[in-house]
Order: C-alpha cells, then sequence, then structure tokens
C-alpha cells in the first residue's frame, strides 16, 4: 500500500524539560562554585568568572586588553611557557571579556585538572604585563580594527551601539585606534590587581564533575576573594532616535542596521519580546527572512535580535543588501513592522513560531556545556531555577493580541535608530 | 532543496511546526543536509527528508528567487570582504587540472546567474539518489523504531542511476607558483598553499598535527617565530582543507607594516625548514594530547557525532569515527618528518601575495 505523503505525521508539543539545576558549594572565602555534572563525557571545562567586562574599565579597551594579555606571562613564566604547559596536558585556556563580564576558561581532561590549575592560580596571581608583550599586542590590536574597519557590517555594528547608547555608557562605547594606542601599562595592572588578582565573582564547573574535582579547585583557590559588589553604578542613556549614513567606497553591498534600546531578561516582557523577535526576524521562516530574502532575493540573510546585558538591552535588525535596492529594502523593513503593529499574527503564524521557539530551546540544551551555559543566565540575572520551565508557560499562553500590543509599545517607527554602511 | 518537495509546498514551514530546525552544506566532496527536532516528531523528518529523496517542485521562480539569494551571498562572502577572494583566487592557482579549482558557489556571479533549472534538475537526479546517499539518525532514539520509519518512507524510493564524472588527479607540482593581487585591503597579507595526502593516503594524519604543531595556538612554531619573536606578521594561522582527494595544507598570515611579501616568504619557509629539522619527541606528544582533547570536546555533540558517523561511512570505513583518535597517537617522528618534507617543498606551493594597493 502506497504511504500518504501529502500529510504530515501528528506533531507533539513539548511540554515541560527536565533540566537538571547546577549545584553550588562554597568555598572559604564565600566564592561560589557551581557545577553541572555528566558522568557520561570524559571532558572538564571551569569557568572563572570575573566582575571585569567594560562596563567597569576606565577607558575604552582597558577591559578588553587586560583580559587578552592575562595569559601572555606571569612573573613565573613567559606567555611560550604557558602556552607550552598547558598544551602539553592537552588543555586550553580561553579568555574573554565582555560589557559585563570576563572568563577566563580552562578545557581539560580530567585526568589533567590537577597539572593545570596551578598555572590559572598563577596567572590570577601574578600576571606580568610586561610592556614588550603590550607593545605586541596593541600592534596587534590596531591591525585586527583595521581589517575591521574595512567591513561594512562592522562599521554599521560599532556606529549603531554608539548612536543608541552613547559613546560614554559601558555598551556603547566604540573603539578607535587612539584608544588602542593610549592604553599604558599602569591602566592594565590596575584594573588587573582591581578586578582580576586574587578575585573572583564565581566558577562554573562542567563535563566529568566528579566529587574530586570541586575539592581539587576549592583547595587551590582558598585564598581567593569575592568581587566588591558596590563599585558600579548605571547610567541609562537618553533615546534621540536618529538616522546615520556611512560611506565606505568599493562597497558592493550596504550594512542596515535598525533598531533601540530595549531592556533586559529581567523585564516582565521580554519572553513575549522574544517570540515577537522570532516572527519577525529570529528564524528561516520569519516575516524579514520570507519577504526580503525568500519572496525579493534581496539578501543572502536577514535577521533580527534581542540582546540582554546586566543592565540594559538592546533589539536590532540587520541585513546586507545589493546598494542599488538599499531604499527598497529599508522600506520593507518598517513595512513589516508597521504590519506587525497594525493587524495581529495569525494563528497557523503564531503556533509554528512557539513551536519553533521551544524546539529551539530543546536543542539549546544539546550537551553538557550548553546545559551549564543555561545556567549561568540564571546565575548572572538572579533568576529562579524555574525560570526556564516558566518561559515554556509563557511562550505557549501568549496570544496575537499581546504581541501586536508589544509591538505597538515597543517597535514603533519614531524610536528607531538606522545605520547604513556602505555605498 | 529549500523551495518545496513533490508532495510538501514548504519545507521549512512544516519543519518549524514540528520545533524543527535545518541546514545544508556543500563542501568540495559532500552536500550535507542536517535537521534536528524534538524527539517525539521524529517522524517529520523522515516524512520531510523522503519526500525530497522522491523529487522537487522544480519551479523556475524558485530558481530566481534562491539565484538572486545565492548572487547575494557571493557578494556577502567573497566580494564585499576584505580577503575575502582568497579561495576564488587560490584555488586555481593551486589546481590546474582536478576540479578542486572550481569554488563550489561557481568562480564569478555569471555562473550562478547562467544555471538553468534543467542544470539543477538533471543534478538532482544523477546525485541525489537513495543509493548514493547516507543517513545518519541520532540522539534519543529507539533503533527498531527508527528502522520501521527508515522502512517505511525510504523503501519504495527507486535507486538511480549515479552518474560517475571522471576526470584527472591532479599531477604532482614541480615549481612554485606565484601570484600577486592589488586589492583594496588594508593590510598586506600571504596565503600559502601546499598540496597534501588524501583523506585515506598515508600522511594524512601527520599532515594534520603538522599544521597544528606550526600555526594553531599561541606555543605553536611558526606563531612564536613569526609573530612573537620576528613581529613580521599579526596574525598567522595554519590548517589543512581535509579532502578527500588531494587537499591543500595553508599557510595565511596578515604581515605588519614596512614588512615585504618577499621578506615574510623567506622567513616562513626558512621556519619551516627549522621546524622538520628540529621537531622533538615532546612537541609531538604535546599536539597529539591537544588532539585528543579535541576530538573528544567534539564529541560532546550529538549533531557533530551524526556528521562525524556520515562522512566516515561515506569514506568507505565508518570505523574510522572509533579509530581517529588511535590514528593520531600511531603518528611518530620519523613519519611526521619524512610527510613534511615531502610536503612543505617551495616547489610544491602556491603563494598568493595579497598587496594593499593604498599602502605608500
Amino acid at each position: 500500500m502506497p504511504i500518504n505523503r501529502i500529510s504530515a505525521p501528528n506533531v507533539r508539543e513539548i511540554d515541560k524539560v527536565q533540566i537538571t539545576p547546577a549545584v553550588c558549594s562554597t568555598i572559604a572565602s564565600g566564592v561560589e562554585i557551581y557545577s553541572v555534572n555528566d558522568p557520561n563525557v570524559e571532558v572538564l571545562k571551569i569557568e572563572f568568572v570575573f566582575d571585569a567586562g567594560a562596563r567597569l574599565q576606565p577607558a575604552p579597551y582597558v577591559a578588553s586588553a587586560t583580559n587578552t594579555l592575562l595569559v601572555e606571562g606571569t612573573t613565573h613564566y613567559t606567555s611560550k611557557e604557558l602556552a607550552e604547559h598547558l598544551d602539553f596536558y592537552g588543555a586550553y585556556l580561553q579568555n574573554r571579556s565582555g560589557n559585563d563580564d570576563a572568563t577566563l576558561t580552562l578545557f581539560c581532561l580530567p585526568k589533567h585538572l590537577e597539572s593545570c590549575l596551578p598555572l590559572v592560580v598563577d596567572i590570577l596571581s601574578h600576571a606580568s604585563y610586561s610592556e614588550e608583550e603590550i607593545k605586541t599586542q596593541k600592534e596587534n590590536a590596531v591591525q585586527r580594527l583595521l581589517v575591521n574597519e574595512s567591513k561594512t557590517s562592522y562599521l554599521a555594528r560599532r556606529s549603531f551601539f554608539e548612536a543608541v547608547f552613547g559613546n560614554k555608557n559601558p555598551y556603547g562605547a566604540p573603539v578607535y585606534q587612539h584608544d588602542i594606542k593610549n592604553i599604558s601599562r599602569e591602566t592594565l595592572v590596575s584594573f588587573y590587581e582591581m578586578h582580576y588578582r586574587r578575585k573572583l565573582k564565581y566558577i562554573m564547573a562542567s563535563g566529568s564533575v566528579g566529587i574530586g574535582v570541586i575539592d581539587k579547585i576549592t583547595d587551590v583557590l582558598s585564598t581567593f576573594g569575592r568581587h566588591n559588589q558596590s563599585i558600579f553604578e548605571y547610567a541609562p542613556p537618553q533615546e534621540r532616535a536618529q538616522k546615520i549614513e556611512i560611506h565606505k567606497g568599493g562597497s558592493v553591498q550596504s550594512t542596515i542596521r535598525i533598531g533601540r534600546k530595549l531592556f533586559n531578561r529581567n523585564h516582565p516582557d521580554f519572553r513575549k519580546m522574544q517570540l515577537l523577535n522570532l516572527i519577525l526576524g529570529g528564524y528561516f521562516g520569519s516575516r524579514l527572512m520570507s519577504n526580503i530574502r525568500e519572496e525579493k532575493g534581496l539578501t543572502y540573510g536577514i535577521y533580527s535580535a534581542l540582546e540582554s546585558y546586566l543592565y540594559d538591552g538592546v533589539f536590532y535588525i540587520e541585513t546586507d543588501i545589493n546598494n542599488e535596492l538599499v531604499d527598497l529594502g529599508v522600506s520593507e523593513i518598517y513595512k513589516e513592522l508597521e504590519r506587525l503593529r497594525n493587524i495581529a499574527v495569525g494563528e497557523e503564524e503564531l503556533n509554528t513560531a512557539k513551536n519553533y521557539m521551544l524546539g529551539s530551546f530543546l536543542r539549546s540544551l544539546d550537551g553538557v556545556f550548553e546545559q551549564a551555559s543555561r545556567q549561568r543566565i540564571l546565575i548572572d540575572y538572579g533568576l529562579s531555577a524555574e525560570y526556564y520551565n516558566e518561559f515554556i508557560e509563557i511562550i505557549k499562553n501568549t496570544t496575537s493580541l499581546s504581541l501586536q500590543e508589544m509591538a505597538n509599545k515597543y517597535l514603533k517607527h519614531e524610536d528607531l535608530y538606522e545605520v547604513v554602511a556602505g555605498k | 532543496m529549500f523551495g518545496g518537495s513533490v508532495n510538501i509546498p514548504d519545507y521549512d514551514d512544516a519543519l518549524q511546526k514540528a520545533g524543527g530546525e535545518n541546514n545544508a552544506f556543500t563542501s568540495n566532496d559532500i552536500t550535507n543536509y542536517y535537521l534536528t527536532l524534538p524527539q517525539q516528531n521524529i517522524e517529520t523528518g523522515f516524512w520531510l527528508e523522503s519526500d525530497r529523496m522522491l523529487s522537487l517542485n522544480f519551479n523556475e521562480h524558485s530558481l530566481d528567487v534562491q539565484r538572486n539569494v545565492v548572487i547575494e551571498e557571493f557578494k556577502e562572502r567573497y566580494l564585499n570582504q576584505p580577503y575575502g577572494d582568497i579561495w576564488l583566487k587560490l584555488l586555481p592557482l593551486a589546481y590546474k587540472v582536478h576540479p578542486y579549482s572550481w569554488p563550489t558557489i561557481g568562480k564569478e556571479i555569471s555562473h550562478i546567474e547562467s544555471a538553468t533549472l534543467d542544470d539543477v534538475k538533471d543534478f538532482f537526479f544523477s546525485f541525489y539518489a537513495p543509493n548514493n546517499a547516507i543517513l545518519v539518525v541520532a540522539g534519543n532514539i529507539n533503533l527498531e523504531q527508527t528502522k520501521a520509519f527508515c522502512q517505511k518512507w525510504f523503501a519504495d524510493i527507486p535507486t538511480r542511476e549515479v552518474r560517475k564524472p571522471s576526470y584527472g588527479q591532479e599531477p604532482k607540482q614541480t615549481a612554485a607558483r606565484f601570484q600577486g593581487i592589488e586589492a583594496d585591503v588594508p593590510l598586506h597579507a600571504i596565503v600559502k598553499a601546499y598540496h597534501m595526502p588524501a583523506r585515506m593516503e598515508n600522511g594524512y594524519y601527520e599532515a594534520d598535527l603538522l599544521s597544528d604543531m606550526l600555526g594553531s595556538g599561541r606555543s605553536a612554531i611558526l606563531y612564536q617565530e613569526l609573530v612573537k619573536k620576528q613581529r613580521l606578521f599579526s596574525e598567522l594561522d595554519c590548517y589543512i582543507s581535509g579532502d578527500v582527494d588531494r587537499g591543500l595544507f595553508i599557510i595565511e598570515g596578515k604581515l605588519m607594516k614596512n614588512i615585504t611579501h618577499e621578506q615574510a616568504n623567506k622567513e616562513i619557509e626558512k621556519t619551516l625548514q627549522w621546524a622538520l629539522e628540529n621537531i622533538a619527541e615532546k612537541e609531538l606528544q604535546k599536539v597529539k594530547n591537544k588532539t585528543e582533547t579535541n576530538i573528544r570536546f567534539n564529541e560532546i555533540s550529538v549533531l557533530n557525532r551524526a556528521m562525524k558517523l556520515a562522512y566516515c561511512e561515506m569514506l568507505g570505513d565508518i570505523e574510522i569515527a572509533n579509530k581517529e583518535v588511535e590514528h593520531y597517537l600511531a603518528v611518530n617522528l620519523n613519519t611526521l618528518k619524512a610527510a613534511g618534507t615531502d610536503m612543505l617543498k617551495p616547489e610544491n606551493c602556491s603563494t598568493l601575495f595579497y598587496i594593499n594597493k593604498n599602502a605608500n
């Protein structure tokens, strides 16, 4: 008997998800160590988190440079020796600094943890910030910036954030060549002393985290303290929507970025906005993608996003479009926003978006490291263990009427900043 | 493949309704379509994939739109980025006979513009056949149920005559090749490509380890010597293309101000020579340890494991997936140096000099 290929097999909705909460223990000095254990894997990832993001820096680029140079030598080991020791154990150190926090992450096999930890402790106690390494790092950073500045996407992004948040705000502060050149050893050492040296915000250990693992970390970090929590006060920027054009000779496409300051995930409307954003430009079936890529073929891709920071948030749409068709692209983007404000999303589209969103949430839990990063969001934003199941409930119960309300509240034409970089 | 199949007008919409997501990529050797869905909706995946194996909804409108989209992709990735056209220039320089000289997207925009619906149909029916495909299902699944779904959805799709295009293997390169490119790029750059062993040939794992040893990570030899010590480059990377036929071993770097291409090239070659003479057991051990960690970390994701299984089966031996670590650990200093000496000769190399036309 031939099978029925026309109608779809039955689809079942996603109900609750089982997320194992992180286990928390505290070392003598009060620093918390969280862990997400999966005994079936043979690897370990340990994230050392610091209150050392750009929001705390005295001048642009300081937080990032301090973080980059962490691993470029201590008073005991040169940069090369550090790298060689870690390589010998097949371990990796990854250092990242963002707007809010900075991390130093150790990736290794559990059998090598004991050999690697002393190096991490050394880095967090005796980083040397040698003039020579600083010089090298600054020169390389200028070179990278030159490459970035020749991309329309980078220019649009930098200018958008500067316009939305202002150049004094930690989420807006752009980096220019002179910011890199002006960095001095003194500034870096003092940022290190204040935000890294023998201090931690918390630790997240994930992977094969047996009991011995936490003990080993606790042993070597027993004298590390917690950051002083009271040093940062956030001043939100004034909003002043504007249009910016950046001319870049020789470009064959222009980058368009349209958006505004919004709020972070602690805001009661955040999850509804996540769903609205998904419908607008958050997946392949989104309105922007269907209209501007699939129907008109103006671009290879267009998307919209919500970004959440500890003290603020942002919404934007981005795409690269053929120079001659930029005006059409921009007006179609505004048309789609207007449609969201004026007409309620249909039932079928809403259900597809909800199912996709919940499926995509399940995918974001693939593997123990992904689970740990979901737990870090709860820690960073002070959210309860129920947050994700609440998220599922909220998404399921959001109506098209409330989405339309969101669009009218937060996606008004007159509130949007518009940047075009290219032609 | 994204414009609807013979019985299902909108693939993406149907998949998204089931909470699923999909994507695809084409490399020199394979095209990989992958989708992930909540396990309770796995049959939706079988329904969708079997229908587009059966046949597509070929139509001019869909092709028109996709052609425009791919033209914009070509501009975004290859033309509107500094150094974006490296592969467009490098492949034809390195390959004179083998079809790897073709970037998968085409050499120029007109190649995309002139693709017809007949070309697309012909390609589909010549290669998209059940007897030319490998299906991997991974995750929280039940083996018996999975077999039943395969039977139900794929069994009645007829096998097709799969075309086996014949093409020549790339002859041994006997003289160094150079090409200068003046472009609107912010920094001078060098890209060097050496022919390397094929995926199943002796020397493949050696070449991979060498690329790590020379150019991946902060303790790598080229990085330490040329970025940190001599300050000729601000960045320098080394990696392999890892193709089924003979692929490329790539070194690419951006030059510091006032360094000439000739000087930089000479120092790369000198450092390679030095490395091949002086690599010691400890360095080999180090890079083996790193590779083992890498492989273990990659295996955490179900999607990565599924892709690796499919690739190894395509190579003809699914066991490679389980034995990868062993293969890397079996490399010794002699085989490493022999493979390196054979591969990293100047006459086996194609070099691009990217010239910042605004310099000076």
